[in-house]
């Protein structure tokens, strides 16, 4: 195995753990399994290209053609992803939390629910935008470092950095902020944090933005490397759900854990000459076909009577 | 007694019933070779007007022959599109009346049932392409497959549940589909066989008459897979599985009482699984190809959406939500992309709005109403013992309504009579010469019900010791003692139980 492979397998696992720890964390707090993650990653996407498209313009115009207008480039196009993200985790917030989070069957019709969204985003998206790729601005530039006799390209570099920074903040929010505290609390018994005067309406909101907000951030990152599409949803909302699913549903570290294997299982199979890479999600679905049989709760998770 | 003229007053349900005839014997067909009867008429009498009368105790059979029969007289006047997507609409409701046993009756969340429809139907069509199976075979080969791959997903199901099986489920699903694309040769025609021989005979595929045989044949269908749903979901398995479905705790209650649930639930799977292999046998000849397209997400997700819409877990649910679906999604196609959102529109306000779908939607409604009418009961009693509007259409003796709001205003007259000074004048003198307002208000005590009437009770014959006592105003069941309180003097007993009448009249 050489380095390239590492570096791309980090690379997809990098991806993949934002989608995943996401759900997993909306999953385990709020109660939703969140199908319209890939909505929010669709959205983001052309949310970042639409604003970019109008602000590309006005930084040149403003700083020229140094590495500032790059700077600037960067931070509207993360940032628009980021605002753009957490505004989808707000809709999906008003609609398939607040009017039913105390209705019968919630679990399940917050499912509905946000597949629906997926299913009319991605339609409608298709419908405005028409099914063309769109390309993003390159913020990372293009060109690759050398690093021990191999080539490691920028935009890769940026990906892994930038996926394990966002989630390193994101963790250090759980465990240090009195918000992340809550969150945690919710993760471990709903019922024991709602007794001690947690309000699950007020820690639902914030959870939702930044559940979303990572997913925008995922789309941010991959829109470095291949191109936005309406469906570009799809397959991160499919792997992530996978991958949460791995992890066991609640689990942060198996989520991560879960994101890694599936990152390498992933680059093994597509660099083995003759599987390729449309033995890929073939390759996936029998592993964590496996691993399901073996630990019925994912790598990260407890049966429900051990969690009792 | 001449006929009395009766007018339809407070929530009696506005049914039509019959008037049998009670002289005459009664006779009720049965499905031959069963005890079934064939529709669940009811004999009530009527205490109003004393008479006999006939209910229909379930009435789902006459909507599902309306319905049903209203397809089945429409579709042969209907344009040859629309006979084709009537047909798509049959095959559909029939995957999804039997995805409903598998997801309501057993409880298994799989999410793949159309995986199964599409390996028995490209099994069944491989038969016929490249071995010469005549088509008769394939709804037998169909079955077959289907079963099997009932068998090899059963097997995880006992391990795994919710949404970690639904997500393996997913990935079978996928793997059918690589596996399709990946055969060598079929990459020709991207995964698809065709040239399946079908029962429509080839002159008349797509023209009038091979249409209409296509859909005689998926109404055939769609019956059966009803039939399937009835044997299963009402007779002995569904029986043991309702008992075990709605929790954990009942799971091991039915374990414990010696039901074995895990057994009925891969029983219905197996049936489910065999029955959705003749869907895909029919599939494929009614089509007369079959392609991946079947195994796809976005397929699954329309079916799954037309479930939703109708109402999880139940058979009309899956129908109903089939036509509304199928109707936006084929009959409506000249509106394009859009029609996606409409459904996709459709399943987030149903889910939000309905607790079980369209058919849930009348007994929503109706505990909604009883919960507001109940509420509206309960603010006006806080205002007296008087009857309510609603509960007097129920009470059978006017009698009893008047006398209660008479007694209601008598007491709000008496309240404002006690004052501190009536009692001072009853310490006084229990027994005296009383004043206008003392005598009206001893006079309405006096007439009091004999149920929990206080009396005193002399504790030994010839002393001078009291207590106050309740009656049960039950003939043979002793009076309760109302405190431990003790009285040396028998006037002093009778202010106290002055004192205790004049306090539960202040709080009535």
């Amino acid at each position: 195995m050489d380095l390239g492979l590492i570096v791309y397998a980090l690379n997809l696992a990098a991806i993949y753990a934002l989608m995943a720890v996401g759900i997993s964390i909306l999953w385990s707090s709020v109660g939703i399994i969140n199908m319209a993650h890939g909505a929010t990653f669709a959205v983001s996407g052309y949310a970042a290209w639409v604003v970019t498209g109008a602000l590309k313009p006005v930084i040149a115009t403003a700083l020229g053609n140094s590495g500032l207008a790059t700077l600037a480039m960067a931070g509207t196009l993360v940032g628009t992803a980021l605002i753009a993200g957490a505004v989808c985790g707000i809709i999906i917030y008003l609609l398939a939390f607040l009017p039913i989070h105390d209705k019968p069957n919630f679990p399940v019709r917050a499912l509905i629910i946000t597949l629906g969204l997926n299913i009319a985003t991605v339609q409608g998206l298709l419908w405005f935008f028409g099914p063309r790729n769109q390309g993003l601005p390159k913020i990372f530039g293009f060109g690759r470092w050398e690093v021990f006799g191999t080539r490691i390209r920028y935009d890769q570099a940026g990906t892994i950095i930038g996926a394990a920074l966002v989630m390193a903040l994101t963790l250090a929010w759980l465990r240090y902020s009195r918000r992340g505290l809550e969150v945690r609390a919710m993760m471990q018994n709903a019922e024991g944090a709602a007794y001690s005067g947690i309000s699950r309406q007020a820690t639902a909101l914030p959870v939702l933005m930044l559940t979303g907000a990572l997913a925008g951030m995922a789309a941010a990152l991959l829109s470095q490397t291949i191109f936005v599409s309406p469906t570009a949803g799809v397959i991160p909302l499919v792997k992530g759900l996978t991958i949460a699913l791995l992890g066991g549903l609640g689990s942060v570290s198996g989520a991560l854990i879960a994101a890694l294997l599936i990152g390498f299982l992933e680059a093994i199979i597509g660099a083995i000459p003759f599987l390729g890479q449309r033995y890929v999600l073939f390759g996936t679905f029998l592993f964590i076909i496996a691993v399901l049989i073996i630990r019925p709760r994912g790598i990260g998770g407890l049966l429900d009577d051990t969690r009792e | 007694m001449s006929e009395r003229k009766f007018h339809k007053v407070g929530r009696r349900p506005w049914e039509i019933r019959g008037t049998p005839d009670g002289a005459k014997e009664r006779r009720r067909g049965r499905l031959p070779g069963t005890k079934r009867h064939w529709l669940k008429w009811r004999d009530v009498h009527n205490h109003k007007t004393l008479r006999r009368e006939r209910v229909l105790a379930d009435k789902m059979p006459l909507w599902w022959v309306l319905g049903l029969g209203a397809v089945l007289i429409a579709t042969p006047f209907m344009s040859n599109t629309m006979i084709g997507v009537v047909s798509i609409f049959c095959i559909y409701a029939a995957i999804n009346v039997l995805w409903t046993l598998i997801v309501g009756t057993a409880g298994i969340s799989s999410l793949a049932t159309l995986a199964v429809v599409g390996a028995a139907g490209y099994v069944a069509a491989a038969c016929n392409v490249y071995l010469g199976v005549p088509w008769p075979f394939m709804l037998v080969i169909g079955p077959v497959t289907g079963l099997v791959m009932g068998a090899i997903l059963a097997a995880p199901s006992t391990r795994l549940d919710g949404l970690y099986y639904a997500l393996l489920t997913m990935g079978v699903a996928e793997i059918c589909r690589v596996f399709v694309l990946q055969l060598r040769a079929l990459t020709a025609s991207g995964g698809a066989i065709t040239n399946v021989d079908s029962f429509i005979p080839d002159d008349w595929f797509l023209q009038r008459p091979g249409l209409l045989l296509g859909f005689a044949g998926a109404f055939l269908l769609l019956l059966g897979a009803l039939l399937v749903w009835r044997l299963v979901n009402s007779e002995r398995l569904g029986m043991l599985l309702r008992v075990s479905r709605a929790s954990r705790e009942d799971e091991a209650f039915a374990e414990a009482i010696g039901i074995d649930f895990r057994r009925a639930r891969l029983m219905v799977f197996l049936i489910s699984s065999a029955a959705l292999g003749v869907v895909g046998a029919y599939y494929a000849m009614y089509f007369g190809s079959i392609s991946p397209q079947i195994f796809s997400l976005d397929t699954m997700l329309l079916l799954f959406a037309m479930m939703v819409i109708g109402g999880l877990g139940r058979a009309e649910g899956a129908v109903l939500g089939d036509a509304i679906v199928t109707f936006i999604d084929k009959g409506l196609i000249e509106l394009g992309p859009p029609r996606i959102i409409l459904v996709a529109l459709c399943m987030i306000g149903v889910t939000i709005f309905a607790r079980e779908g369209l058919t849930g939607a009348r007994a929503q409604f109706r505990d909604f109403r009883k919960r507001k009418s109940g509420e509206a009961r309960a603010r006006r009693t806080e205002k007296g013992g008087e009857a309510m509007p609603e509960e007097a259409t129920e009470v059978h003796d006017k009698q009893e309504l008047y006398y209660r709001r008479f007694n209601k205003r008598l007491r709000d007259r008496l309240k404002g009579l006690i004052t501190p000074e009536l009692i001072d004048e009853h310490k006084r003198d229990p027994l005296g010469h009383h004043s206008d307002a003392l005598a009206r208000v001893l006079n309405y005590f006096r007439r009091g019900e004999m149920a929990d009437k206080y009396v005193i009770h002399r504790m030994k014959p010839a002393e001078e010791r009291f207590r106050i006592m309740a009656v049960s105003g039950e003939r043979g069941r002793p009076p309760r003692v109302v405190d431990d309180r003790e009285y040396t003097d028998i006037k002093e007993a009778y202010h106290a139980v002055f004192l205790l009448r004049v306090n539960d009249l202040m709080e009535s």
